[in-house]
């Protein structure tokens, strides 16, 4: 395949977003030729020149705050012909709720052969080989993506950040796209942003720890928020929390509510429905604390703890506040 | 309003995965196939809509192979949905999600469809492509991740919420419009039986799918199953306190996910 590859980085904070560095780092391990990078959007003018300092000599930047609250289809057009005029046979993003979004249109309006999620990637002759989970994790797929145009979302977490090695950067400015009525019609109107409190976002956190049935009561779930806040953790929910009110349903881990895959997961008073399980089973290292030693939950964790929780959290909490000195 | 719903024959989520003998694909080898959960979620909120907006129609769509891909149909059909068809992908049952976008597009395209919905992905794939990929084929807007999602006959628009990575968005669109949807406003419904055994003798469109023109391929590999887990090491305690330091001490020193 042609070498040559461009970056769709999404921005955070006027700052190339942490699951774009990662991405920068699979397109210089796949690429062959050059790596170009694109950003759209309020402030991508100012973002575009940091790519230089991860390796990457030339980007584009499509600097309309339009593209904000437009639907995402309305970055279609622009990315596919960014894509051409820099000879790109190999486009990667992010596998984000925007990232899956692009990547969706792409495969229509650039022609490609696209994979999200995907967690390793190599390139061979004729195009890329990538595996990702499926099945909630239950499994995993190799595929091929075969052709002159190849587009992949790479999973949050899944490969390391590029390290820093600064070059001069060129910003190509990229023309706002002339948008259809059928893309200006839908209004934005609002944004209410996530109140995260201390802890990171469920799907962006290295830690989660989930609160089932077991807590027994809507007061009781603080014991799951202060050892998740002892861990620096995001805090999730069981189905049955959510269905009954004790937390609103962006908390719920599961089939119907957040896939997760942390570096550790300790789920308290959990069962282990499968309906929760499919949400949490590829965490890394999963952790179990209930009182009912039959409980399906045992099954999927590496570690349990058969015991009351309302004792044995608390302790827990105080021994991580201990062995990290706060 | 015509609503269309796109659905997706799945294992269902109690079955237990095999690789077929060549390794390449799920073996479909007495697997039970369901409606995927969100695409149960989607069929929901379109009768939903249905009931609260007069003159509706709802309309499934499904590409996949013979028998499963009938048999969800059916299923919505007993659930209330008025048409039912069916995109044959013949034997080759990859359901590769753009492939399935370009078929399912096809067989809709010309019919009257004011909101496309999909689930947000299915659960077996995962790779919530359709919903784009569909928007970008029809030429419609498309939004994924959707909840709350209402006809506001006063202005005539669909009103919406998305709850994303950033947090939660409201948008307000007419039709037409392709929708991923989240959740509905109610657990998926489920059949009774006289209408289970109505859906039974149901006429289900067929339509061949159109062959693909894309130069681009996906190509099954390999399916693994991960080493089955051999159930937690149960940490053997005097004290809750006891329980807690060897916890930590496992956690730093032995699974190392903790500094």
């Amino acid at each position: 395949m042609t070498p040559n590859a461009l970056v769709v980085g999404e921005l955070h904070d006027g700052h190339l977003a942490a699951s774009t560095l990662e991405v920068i780092g699979v397109a210089r391990a796949l690429a062959g030729g050059a790596v170009a990078g694109l950003v759209l959007g309020a402030g991508a003018k100012a973002a575009a020149s940091e790519f230089g300092r991860f390796g990457v000599p030339e980007a584009y930047a499509l600097d309309d705050p339009h593209l904000d609250a437009a639907p995402a289809g309305a970055r279609a057009a622009p990315v596919a012909a960014t894509a051409r005029e820099v000879g790109a046979s190999l486009l990667l993003t992010a596998s984000t709720t925007a990232g899956r979004d692009l990547l969706g249109r792409l495969a229509v309006a650039w022609d490609a052969a696209v994979a999200t999620g995907v967690t390793e990637a190599t390139a061979f002759e004729g195009g890329v080989r990538v595996r990702r989970p499926v099945f909630g994790g239950r499994a995993t797929e190799t595929i091929r993506l075969e052709g002159s145009r190849v587009a992949i979302a790479t999973r949050p977490h899944a490969f390391a950040a590029v390290a820093e090695s600064p070059v001069p950067c060129v910003v190509h400015e990229v023309p706002a796209p002339v948008l259809s009525e059928a893309y200006t019609a839908p209004q934005r109107t609002g944004v209410a942003v996530t109140a995260r409190g201390a802890g990171p976002s469920l799907t962006d956190a290295s830690i989660v720890v989930s609160g089932g049935r077991g807590v027994r009561a809507p007061e009781n779930f603080r014991l799951v928020e202060e050892l998740a806040a002892s861990l620096g953790a995001a805090v999730g929910a069981s189905r049955a929390v959510t269905d009954a009110g004790w937390r609103p349903t962006s908390f719920q881990v599961g089939q119907t509510g957040r896939a997760v895959s942390p570096q550790l997961y300790i789920a308290v008073g959990i069962s282990g429905a499968i309906q929760h399980i499919v949400g949490m089973v590829s965490s890394r290292v999963i952790v179990a604390i209930n009182s009912d030693a039959s409980a399906p939950i045992f099954r999927v964790a590496d570690y349990g703890i058969v015991g009351d929780l309302f004792q044995i959290v608390p302790a827990l909490t105080a021994e991580v506040r201990r062995v990290r000195g706060a | 309003m015509e609503i269309v719903v796109c659905v997706k024959p799945v294992p269902d989520a109690e079955t237990r995965l095999r690789a077929t003998s060549d390794g390449t694909r799920l073996d479909p080898e007495g697997v039970k196939f369901v409606l995927a959960g969100y695409d149960e979620s989607a069929v929901e909120q379109a009768l939903l809509l249905k009931e609260s907006i007069a003159g509706s129609r709802v309309h499934v769509v499904a590409f996949g192979p013979a028998p499963r891909t009938e048999e969800v149909l059916r299923a919505t059909i007993a659930l209330g949905a008025d048409q039912a068809t069916w995109v044959d992908s013949g034997a080759d049952a990859g359901a590769e999600p753009v492939r399935a976008a370009r078929a399912i597009a096809g067989a809709i395209a010309s019919a009257p469809h004011d909101l496309v919905l999909c689930g947000k992905q299915a659960n077996d794939d995962e790779s919530g492509l359709v919903p784009a990929a569909l928007g970008e084929l029809l030429r419609v807007p498309e939004f994924s991740c959707v909840v709350d999602l209402r006809w506001d006959s006063a202005t005539s628009r669909f009103r919406f919420q998305r709850p994303i990575e950033t947090g939660v968005e409201s948008w307000s669109a007419p039709a037409p419009l392709v929708v991923g949807l989240q959740q509905a406003w109610n657990d998926p419904r489920t059949a009774k039986l006289p209408a289970i055994l109505k859906s039974r003798k149901a006429a289900i469109g067929k339509v061949a799918a159109a062959s693909a023109s894309s130069e681009s391929r996906v190509v099954a590999e390999r399916f693994e199953l991960p080493p089955p887990r051999t159930g937690a090491k149960l940490i053997e305690y005097k004290t809750p306190e006891d329980a807690a330091q060897q916890l930590v001490r496992i956690l730093r020193e032995e699974a190392k996910v903790f500094p």
